[in-house]
C-alpha cells in the first residue's frame, strides 16, 4: 500500500464517522428525501388518529404514574397525596381535552370521508347519507379495505426506511442484522406472525375507523345518538335512538338473529352481527383489540423490562446475587396468577386505581409481576452464557464499567431471546385477559368498554344456535392473535439463531442472498 | 505513535525487577458449612518478572497458569498473598486507582472467536478501552484505533468489517490491537496461538515479538507445552497443580532441567538428535483433583522420581509402580461419596457395588513377583474398598508406602545459576540427585 493510499483511506475512514448521520444524508439527500416524503404524506394522512392516540397514551401513562405516587405519599402524608392527584387530575383534563382535539382533526380515511351509515328513501331506494349513495356494506368494505392496505403499505415503507439507510448512509457494508433480516426473509411462517400482528396493531389503532359503527355511538352511550331509517310499515324515513335499535336486533338464536354480513332491520351493516344484546360485534370486538393490546402491550413490556435488567445483574454477579433472584423469581412463580389477579380485582374494585384504563392497569401491573419470573428463567441461561465470552473478561480487564459492560457486550445477545419469549409469553397474557373478562363479575376490563373475553361469554348460551357467530369469531380473533405471537417468536428465534432452523436453513439462506 | 497522557513516564530500566508475585493464592468456593473443599487453582506461587522480559507459563490444562494470568491482571481476586507491580500491591487497590492501574495490564485471550464481540465493528473493539478510559477526544481514539490496526497488520479499512469476516489469525491480530490500545507496560498473553492454524501460529509470534520490541513490552506468555515458548521466551516457569515447579532461564531449562515434571514434559517434545536425549518418559494416570491435591509433594501421585519410604527401597520397579497405581485407584474411589441407598448396604454388610476392586488389583499385580507383606498391604486395602470404605483402605495405604513426597511440602532449591529454580526434595543432600535416578528408572521399561 502506497503512503498516498494510506492517507486518502485515513481521511476517508476517520472523516467518515466524525460525520453524524444527519451530515451524511445532507451529502446526498434523494433516498432519504424521496422515502422522507412518502413517509410524511402517509402520516400526514391519519395525523388525527396518530395524535389523539399519542395523547391519550400519554395522559393514561401519565394517570397510572402518578397514582402509584400518591399511594406512595399516601403513607407519608395525606396533603402532599391530594397535591398528586390534584395535579394528575389537572393534567389529565388538560391531556384529554388536547386529545379530543386532535381527534377532531379530519383524517383521510374517516367515517366522515367514507361513511357507511344511512338510510334507503325508499323500500329499494337509493341510500342516503353513506359514500356516492353506495350500499352501507360495500361503503364499508370499501373503508375497511383501504385503511388495511394503507396500514400494510405504512408497515412496509418504515421497513423500506431501514433499507433506504442500509444502503445509502450506513458505513459498515455488512452487519449480523443483515443477516437476520436475510433469514427471516425465508421464514413464512414468521411472516405470517408479522402480518398477524400488523393487522391486530391496525384494528388497535384505527378501530373506530374500521367499524361500521363507534364504540361511544353503538355501545357505550347508545341513547345519546339517534340514527334514520326507512320504516317499511309506514313507508317513512323515521329516527329512533340506537340503544332502541339495538333492543330489536338482537341474536338469541331462533328467528331473533342477525348474522354475519348481514343488515338489521334498520338498515345497518354488521360484518360479524350482533351480540345477543344487539350491539354490533365487529365494533366490539374492534373496542376489544385496542384495550387488550395496550393491557398485554404493558404488562409484557415491564416484565420483559425488569426480566432483562435481572437477568444481566445475575449473570454479571452471580453468585448470591443470581441466589436471590431465582430465590424472589421462585417465589413469584408459586403464586398462582389466577387467583392473583381475582384477588387484585377484587380489592381495587371499588378503588379509582381500579379504573384506570378500565381496569386494565391493575391489570397489566399484576400480568407484568407474574410474567417476569418466567422470562427472567428463560434468558437466564444464555445471560449466564454471553457472561462467560472472553469479550467480557476483556472488557472487564481494560476498567469498562459493568454497566457498559452488560449494555454493550451482553444485552446484545439475550435481546434476541426476550423477544421470543416475550411474544410467546404475551398469548398467555392475553389469554389470562380474556379469561378473566369471561368470568365477569367485577374481574377483566370493566363493563361496558369492550372485551374479547366477555364477547365469548355472551355468546356461551347460543353456541348450539343460530347466533353462533358471538362466540365463535370472538373466540377466533383471540385464537389467531395468540398464534400470530408464537409464529412471530418462532421466526425471530430462528432468525437470531440459524442452527436451530433445521431442514430450513437453506431457503433460508437463499433467502437472504436474493 | 502519539504517547498515552498520563502514563507513569518511565525512568525505570529494562533487566529491574517489574512484578513481583509473593506467595500468590487463588481458591475457589470452599465457603459455607456444606460446601466441597476449595479448588485450590493457584496455591502459593512465588515470582518475579523482570521488566522487558517475556516470561512463559507452562502447563498441562487445569494446572492454574490461565488463573495465574487472570489474577495477575485482576480479573481474579487473589485469595492471599500479593502482587506489586513497581512497588504497588495491586491485590490491594480498588475504584478509581484500580481503573487506572489497569491501563498498564492488558491481556490476549486465547479463543478469537470468543474474545471479539461480534456484533461491534473492529474499529469500535480496538476503540472501546480507550473510550472507557475518555482518552483523549473522538478524533483522536480513532485515528489511534487506526494506528493500531496497521501495527498489527491489518488494513485500516477493516475498521468497518465485523468480526464475522475475519479469520481465527486476523481476529486474533484485532485482540492484539485491543490489548495495545492504552499502551500497557505488561500484557499477559493466554495461549495466544493454541487455537490458530499452525500456518498462522508463526507469524503471531513473529507479531507479538515485533510489537514487544517497538512498545517496550514485558509478556507472560502462557501455553501448555514447552515447544511453543521456546524460542520467544527469555525465562520459563512449568506449573503443575497450582504450584510452579521449576523455573529458569529458557535455554538453562531445555537443556538442563532438574526437575522430574519438567524432564517428562521435555521428554514428549520430538528431540532433533535422538542420541543425546534419554528415554520418553510417559506420565501414568491423570494430575489429582486440585480440590483434594496430595498433602506432600503436588507431583508425588505421578513423579518417576518419587523418593520411597527406606524399607522398600530394594522392591522391584514395577512392583514399587503397581504400588502407585493401586493407591491412585483407591484414591479416587475415596473421592466418591456414596448415595443413601449404598450407605445402608454398608450398614448391612451387603455393600458390593466396589467389588470390582478385585480386578484391578489382579490387574495390576498377578504379573509381578510380589513380596508377602506387600500382598498383604494390598489385600487388606481391598477388603476395606469392598466394604465401602474406601477412606480407610486409603490411610491403610498411606501409612505403608508413605515416603517423604507424600508427606511433605518440598521447597524450591535453587539448582543453578541465574535463578533456576526446581521444586523438589531430590535437591538436598539426603537424597538421590533427580538425573540417575530417572535415567535408572526409564531405561528398565
Ligand atoms: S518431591 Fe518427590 S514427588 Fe515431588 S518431584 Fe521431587 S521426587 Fe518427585
Amino acid at each position: 500500500m502506497s503512503d498516498t493510499d494510506t492517507t486518502t483511506t485515513r481521511d476517508e475512514l476517520t472523516g467518515y464517522e466524525n460525520i453524524p448521520v444527519r451530515t451524511r444524508i445532507a451529502e446526498a439527500p434523494r433516498p432519504f428525501l424521496e422515502w422522507a416524503t412518502v413517509l410524511i404524506v402517509l402520516i400526514a394522512v391519519e395525523f388525527g388518529t396518530y395524535a389523539s392516540l399519542t395523547i391519550a397514551t400519554v395522559e393514561r401513562a401519565f394517570v397510572g404514574v402518578t397514582a402509584l405516587f400518591d399511594i406512595l405519599l399516601g403513607f407519608i402524608s395525606e396533603g402532599a397525596a391530594e397535591a398528586v392527584v390534584d395535579l394528575q387530575q389537572g393534567v389529565s383534563k388538560f391531556l384529554v381535552g388536547v386529545a379530543d382535539a386532535a381527534a377532531a382533526l379530519p383524517t383521510l380515511l374517516s367515517r366522515e370521508v367514507i361513511p357507511n351509515q344511512g338510510h334507503k328513501l325508499g323500500p329499494n331506494g337509493p341510500w342516503q347519507g353513506t359514500f356516492m349513495g353506495l350500499e352501507p356494506a360495500v361503503a364499508w368494505g370499501l373503508r375497511f379495505t383501504l385503511l388495511v392496505v394503507y396500514a400494510l403499505f405504512l408497515s412496509y415503507w418504515v421497513f423500506r426506511g431501514w433499507q433506504v439507510y442500509r444502503e445509502h448512509y450506513r458505513q459498515a457494508d455488512w452487519t449480523p442484522t443483515d443477516d437476520m433480516v436475510g433469514r427471516l426473509r425465508g421464514h413464512r411462517w414468521g411472516q405470517f406472525g408479522i402480518l398477524v400482528l400488523v393487522l391486530y396493531l391496525t384494528m388497535a389503532v384505527f378501530g373506530p375507523a374500521l367499524g361500521p359503527t363507534t364504540v361511544e355511538q353503538n355501545i357505550q352511550s347508545s341513547y345519546s345518538y339517534e340514527i334514520e331509517y326507512y320504516n317499511g310499515e309506514t313507508g317513512e324515513v323515521e329516527s329512533i335512538p340506537v340503544g332502541d335499535a339495538n333492543f330489536n336486533s338482537k341474536s338469541k338464536g331462533g328467528g331473533e338473529n342477525v348474522g354475519p354480513m348481514s343488515y338489521d332491520n334498520y338498515g345497518r351493516f354488521h360484518p360479524f352481527g350482533t351480540l345477543n344484546n344487539g350491539r354490533d360485534l365487529f365494533t366490539f370486538l374492534m373496542g376489544g383489540a385496542r384495550i387488550t393490546l395496550i393491557v398485554s402491550g404493558m404488562a409484557i413490556g415491564l416484565a420483559t423490562l425488569i426480566a432483562a435488567v435481572l437477568s444481566m445483574i445475575s449473570a454479571y454477579y452471580a453468585g448470591t446475587i443470581d441466589l436471590t433472584v431465582l430465590t424472589v423469581a421462585d417465589g413469584v412463580v408459586s403464586v398462582p396468577r389466577l387467583l392473583l389477579l381475582i384477588m387484585v380485582s377484587a380489592v381495587f374494585a371499588n378503588h379509582w386505581l381500579g379504573g384506570i384504563i378500565d381496569g386494565g392497569f391493575i391489570l397489566a401491573m399484576v400480568f407484568a409481576f407474574t410474567t417476569w419470573p418466567f422470562l427472567w428463567r428463560a434468558v437466564r441461561g444464555p445471560a449466564l452464557q454471553v457472561a462467560q465470552e472472553e469479550w467480557v473478561d476483556a472488557a472487564r480487564s481494560f476498567g469498562q464499567r459493568p454497566r457498559t459492560i452488560m449494555h454493550k457486550h451482553m444485552l446484545p445477545y439475550i435481546v434476541g431471546y426476550l423477544l421470543v419469549y416475550a411474544s410467546m409469553s404475551t398469548g398467555g397474557i392475553i389469554i389470562g385477559l380474556s379469561a378473566l373478562s369471561f368470568l365477569g363479575n367485577g374481574l377483566g376490563i370493566n363493563p361496558p368498554t369492550p372485551a374479547w373475553g366477555r364477547a365469548v361469554s355472551l355468546g356461551q348460551d347460543y353456541v348450539s344456535t343460530a347466533s353462533w357467530h358471538i362466540s365463535l369469531i370472538s373466540g377466533l380473533m383471540i385464537v389467531l392473535l395468540v398464534t400470530g405471537l408464537n409464529a412471530f417468536g418462532d421466526g425471530i428465534r430462528d432468525a437470531i439463531d440459524p442452527e436451530t432452523e433445521g431442514t430450513e436453513g437453506e431457503e433460508a439462506a437463499a433467502g437472504g442472498g436474493a | 505513535m502519539s504517547k498515552v497522557s498520563g502514563r507513569t513516564e518511565r525512568v525505570a530500566q529494562a533487566g529491574e525487577t517489574m512484578i513481583k508475585v509473593e506467595n500468590l493464592k487463588k481458591h475457589y468456593g470452599g465457603g459455607g458449612v456444606f460446601a466441597q473443599p476449595s479448588v485450590k487453582a493457584v496455591d502459593g506461587v512465588n515470582f518475579s518478572i523482570k521488566r522487558g522480559e517475556t516470561l512463559g507459563l507452562v502447563g498441562e490444562s487445569g494446572c492454574g497458569k490461565s488463573t495465574l494470568g487472570r489474577t495477575l491482571i485482576r480479573l481474579e481476586e487473589a485469595t492471599e498473598g500479593t502482587i506489586s507491580f513497581d512497588g504497588t500491591d495491586v491485590t490491594t487497590l480498588t475504584g478509581d486507582e484500580l481503573k487506572d492501574w489497569r491501563r498498564n495490564a492488558q491481556m490476549v485471550f486465547q479463543d478469537p472467536e470468543s474474545s471479539l464481540n461480534d456484533r461491534m465493528t473492529i474499529g469500535e473493539i480496538i476503540r472501546e478501552p480507550l473510550d472507557a478510559h475518555d482518552w483523549k477526544d473522538k478524533q483522536d481514539r480513532q485515528e489511534r484505533a487506526l494506528d493500531l490496526l496497521t501495527a498489527v497488520g491489518l488494513r485500516e479499512e477493516h475498521y468497518y468489517r465485523y468480526p464475522h469476516q475475519f479469520s481465527g489469525g486476523q481476529r486474533q491480530r484485532v485482540g492484539i490491537a485491543r490489548a495495545l490500545a492504552l499502551e500497557p507496560e505488561f500484557i499477559v498473553l493466554d495461549e495466544p496461538v493454541s487455537a490458530l492454524d499452525v500456518s498462522v501460529q508463526a507469524k503471531i509470534i513473529t507479531l507479538l515479538e515485533d510489537l514487544q520490541e517497538e512498545f517496550d513490552l514485558t509478556y507472560l506468555f502462557i501455553a501448555h507445552d514447552l515447544s511453543v515458548v521456546r524460542h520467544i521466551c527469555d525465562r520459563v516457569a512449568v506449573m503443575y497443580l497450582g504450584k510452579i515447579m521449576e523455573i529458569g532461564e529458557t535455554e538453562e531449562l531445555y537443556e538442563n532441567a532438574h526437575n522430574p515434571y519438567t524432564r517428562s514434559l521435555l521428554s514428549a517434545i520430538p528431540h532433533p538428535d535422538p542420541s543425546s536425549s534419554s528415554h520418553r518418559i510417559t506420565l501414568p494416570g491423570t494430575p489429582p483433583s486440585p480440590r483434594d491435591p496430595p498433602t506432600g509433594c503436588q507431583f508425588s501421585t505421578r513423579c518417576p522420581a518419587k523418593i520411597r519410604p527406606e524399607e522398600y527401597a530394594h522392591v522391584e520397579h514395577e512392583v514399587w509402580d503397581a504400588i502407585e497405581r493401586y493407591r491412585e485407584v483407591v484414591r479416587e474411589r475415596s473421592r466418591m461419596s456414596l448415595g443413601t441407598f449404598d450407605r445402608l448396604k454398608r450398614s448391612v454388610g451387603r455393600f458390593s457395588a466396589y467389588d470390582d476392586i478385585d480386578e484391578t488389583v489382579a490387574d495390576l499385580f498377578d504379573d509381578l513377583d510380589v513380596p508377602a507383606d506387600i500382598r498383604e498391604h494390598v489385600e487388606t486395602a481391598a477388603e476395606l474398598v469392598k466394604d465401602g470404605r474406601p477412606e480407610d483402605a486409603r490411610s491403610h495405604l498411606i501409612d505403608e508406602f508413605n515416603g517423604v513426597c507424600d508427606m511433605q511440602r518440598p521447597e524450591l532449591h535453587q539448582v543453578a545459576n541465574g535463578g533456576h529454580l526446581s521444586y523438589c526434595h531430590r535437591h538436598t543432600d539426603e537424597y538421590e540427585d533427580v538425573d540417575p535416578v530417572i535415567t535408572r528408572r526409564t531405561r528398565d521399561t
